[in-house]
């Protein structure tokens, strides 16, 4: 996987990732580029250096240091040499890859009446490789199907960043749009129309409005549209049964989704949040959770590498799964159970 | 004989020696003026158009004829190639590999030279102030060498001529 991002690195770089040994290369989950500072990978939650002759190293001093000019030329690879019709993506700090890989961005904002307009000198970068996982929803699917498996309840999905939501969400419009439901699933999912708006082009990896990930048969993919206007265009001219987005916290957001649960359209969407608790202190997603608008709130945490439910919560906020409980086997029944309301 | 063909060869030559630096001076204004008329259409393409730099280098050489024409598809052609170059190198060799063919003097590869540091590594509001500079100071480059043109142009002809008739004077 490591090597669809090599193409795009200036001459240093890609000499000290291509030396990573095969085991280590395939496991990098971040490469972390920044100006006159040690450069940097994350294997899954581990940081550590990397030396000119990829070797990973715990010392600061032996790593090597992106130079400017290294900087630069990533820049102009990255955006293929037109940084200028990058414009939107830069104002949001981040840049989309082909491969549906992210390169987040840091660097000196120029602000215009008070608000971001552009990053100039931008010094860091941080590579955010994607990686398509089939069968990582699997787990959690159960506890977002209705009873008698008619379809799939609303549900937002919340964790701090980097504990696999995008791959999550990604599986879950392919599990959805397939139907039939995963091994060791008893209810039959009958196949649904899927949308989904990928804002970042992460979650289906668009190349040309064409999708690069399996996002399953029946899903419609509106590539780089802004979610609010994406959601309610695909509401109006795309008959979905599941809408799907990522990292939602906008006002107008939340508009749209109100909009999709009056219009009876499950939503099934990811939020940055540690916790419920933290989720209600932000003011879109507690209108939303206040409103009721999901009947399934799930916080997803990485064990052991694999994306796993921590907690369950109905649509008044009471938890359905017996807490401390964490294998999935053990939660399917509770959520059957407690789900009965919804 | 011999003598008499040798002053025709050498009066010839003189001609031509003069005729050749007569018509590198009006060519140079002619590809100062396309050199122009591309960055305009390259403002244009990216300022209004978002075209990415390689398609909008190839679209704004289009017009243009030989030699010039190769300055901006020699650099698409980089840029598009698997070299993994930056558009600052792409640039600055296309010029290099196209000068020779081309009337222009040091005044304008300098500008396009300098051009090369901000190609495509900006939003389109600082690309269109460069292209903007660019255009202005070979607008500037381009009234000179008309002036030039317009002064010496003729007078290198029968400079060329006079020169020919003086070797053959001597000769005799």
């Amino acid at each position: 996987m490591l090597e669809s991002i090599t193409a795009v690195l200036p001459p240093p770089l890609r000499s000290a990732l291509t030396r990573l040994p095969a085991q280590t290369a395939a496991l990098v989950e971040e490469v972390r580029i920044r100006e006159g500072r040690p450069l940097e990978i994350y294997l899954a939650e581990d940081s550590s250096f990397v030396t000119p002759t990829g070797v990973l190293t715990s010392s600061a001093e032996a790593a090597y240091r992106p130079t400017r000019d290294d900087c630069r030329i990533l820049l102009d690879l990255l955006t293929e040499h037109s940084v200028y019709t990058r414009e939107e993506e830069l104002k949001k700090g981040y840049l989309a890859m082909a491969g549906g890989h992210r390169v987040g961005l840091a660097g000196r904002a120029v602000v215009e009446q008070g608000k971001v307009k552009l990053l100039r000198d931008i010094a860091g970068f941080n590579l955010r490789i994607a990686r398509e996982w089939k069968g990582a929803a699997e787990a959690i699917l159960p506890y977002l199907l209705e009873e008698g498996g008619a379809g799939v309840h609303s549900t937002l999905l919340l964790s701090p960043p980097q504990q696999g939501k995008t791959t999550v969400i990604r599986d879950l419009a392919r599990l959805l749009s397939s139907g039939g439901g995963p091994a060791g699933v008893s209810r039959r999912l009958a196949p649904l129309k899927v949308a989904v708006v990928d804002e970042r082009s992460e979650i289906a990896a668009c190349v040309r409005g064409v999708p690069t990930f399996d996002v399953g048969p029946r899903t419609d993919v509106l590539d780089g549209c802004p979610k609010a206007e994406g959601m309610m265009m695909m509401i109006r001219s795309l008959s979905p049964h599941v809408l799907i987005a990522d990292e939602i916290g906008r006002p107008e957001d939340a508009e749209a989704v109100l909009e999709a649960a009056h219009a009876g359209i499950r939503v099934v969407l990811t939020a940055h949040a540690g916790s419920l608790e933290d989720a209600k202190r932000r003011p879109v997603l507690r209108r939303l959770l206040e409103d009721g608008a999901f009947a399934r709130t799930l916080l997803l945490r990485r064990t052991r590498g694999a994306p796993t439910a921590a907690a369950i919560y109905g649509r008044d906020g009471r938890r359905l799964d017996p807490a401390g409980a964490a294998s999935p086997a053990g939660m399917s029944g509770a959520a059957g159970g407690g789900g009965a309301r919804c | 004989m011999l003598k008499l063909i040798g002053a025709a060869l050498l009066l010839f030559a003189g001609t031509m020696a003069g005729f050749a630096q007569s018509l590198a001076l009006a060519r140079r204004p002619r590809q100062i003026r396309e050199l122009i008329q591309a960055l305009q259409r390259l403002e244009t393409e990216i300022a209004y158009g978002m075209t990415p730099l390689a398609e909008a280098l190839a679209s704004a050489g289009r017009p243009l004829s030989e030699p010039v024409a190769r300055i901006f598809r020699g650099a698409a052609d980089r840029l598009l190639g698997p070299g993994q170059l930056t558009a600052e190198a792409c640039w600055q060799q296309a010029v290099e590999e196209s000068w020779a063919g081309t009337a222009l003097r040091e005044a304008e590869r300098e500008v396009l030279r300098q051009l090369a540091y901000s190609l495509g590594v900006s939003d389109r509001e600082d690309q269109r102030q460069h292209l903007k500079l660019a255009v202005a100071q070979l607008q500037a480059e381009e009234t000179e060498a008309a002036e030039q043109n317009r002064r010496f142009g003729s007078m290198w002809k029968s400079l060329g001529v006079l020169a020919g008739a003086l070797l053959v004077v001597l000769m005799y």
